[in-house]
């Protein structure tokens, strides 16, 4: 094995191992989806005076539990330094928005404070994520999310707070989310093509 | 490390925390003999701890490079990159 093919396998396989490190972006889309909807019925729900204002958010906190225990199991064969940063960064971030929901439903906060609230939670996460990840839509998304969080403060009913979230679940989770989601599959297909013409 | 199937594994070690032996077999496509043989001489170089556990009743074999076998891949990057200079 000459010098040169040994640079080269080192570049490929820490390239390889760089793509293991990249978010698939599954987890972001299915969470951003569940939280727009569940705004946007609420919104909905609030207008024609139909279920309790809170119904769709009972539904999401259920479908989400479903969802993790269904569809996300751990069966990840390789463990990377950014993948342990962030099952440690999602918990303090459920932690957070648990303690938020929280606050509302003892009336410590207001509907509309913790929502706002919980907006300038997901542009946190996405800063800690977009930045780890070396991941610009991400970092775009946290100022888009934190913008409409200060927005946030100056609504005064849960149907425009509903929209705003909808709104930060949109520019939060959902399109990075498919950006992300894109660019993985884009550079896992270039990967297999690198290992393959070895 | 001077065998190409060794650098693959190292290569692949220094950028995670630790790795399965399915992980590694299929990222670097050799054969599991192969890789039991490459994976066992690293181990006794003392370049990577190799873990045998059960996860959900299936044994499991973790690799993990340790801190001698970063200061080893940091020496052979090393000179490769002296010779590419020379």
């Amino acid at each position: 094995m000459t010098r040169e093919e040994s640079l080269q396998i080192i570049q490929q396989m820490i390239s390889t191992a760089k793509n293991e490190q990249k978010d698939d972006g599954k987890g972001w889309i299915v969470w951003g989806w569940l939280l727009f909807a569940a705004s946007l019925f609420s919104f909905i729900n609030v207008k024609i005076t139909w279920l309790n204002p809170y119904f769709f958010w009972n539904v999401l906190g259920m479908a989400t539990i479903v969802i993790r225990v269904a569809f996300f199991r751990n069966e990840q064969t390789v463990k990377t330094y950014t993948g342990e940063l962030f099952k440690k960064l999602n918990i303090g971030f459920f932690i957070s928005l648990i303690f938020i929901v929280l606050a509302i439903n003892v009336n410590t906060l207001t509907p509309v404070g913790g929502f706002a609230l919980l907006i300038n939670l997901y542009g946190f996460w996405a800063l800690i994520y977009g930045t780890a990840l070396n991941f610009r839509p991400s970092v775009i998304a946290a100022f888009v999310t934190w913008a409409l969080g200060f927005a946030a403060l100056f609504v005064k009913t849960f149907e425009e707070i509903m929209l705003l979230h909808a709104c930060a679940a949109l520019a939060g989770f959902i399109i990075p989310g498919h950006i992300a989601r894109k660019q993985f599959k884009q550079t896992g297909r270039k990967n297999y093509n690198d290992i393959i013409s070895v | 490390m001077h065998s190409q199937l060794r650098l693959s594994v190292m290569s692949l070690l220094i950028s995670v925390k630790e790795a399965e032996f399915t992980f590694i077999r299929g990222k670097t496509n050799a054969t599991a003999g192969n890789l039991s043989v490459q994976v066992n001489k690293l181990k006794e170089a003392g370049y990577i701890d190799v873990i045998k556990q059960f996860k959900d009743n299936y044994p499991q074999t973790v690799c993990k490079i340790t801190a001698v076998g970063i200061a080893a891949f940091d020496e052979y990057v090393k000179n490769l990159q002296t010779y590419l200079h020379q």
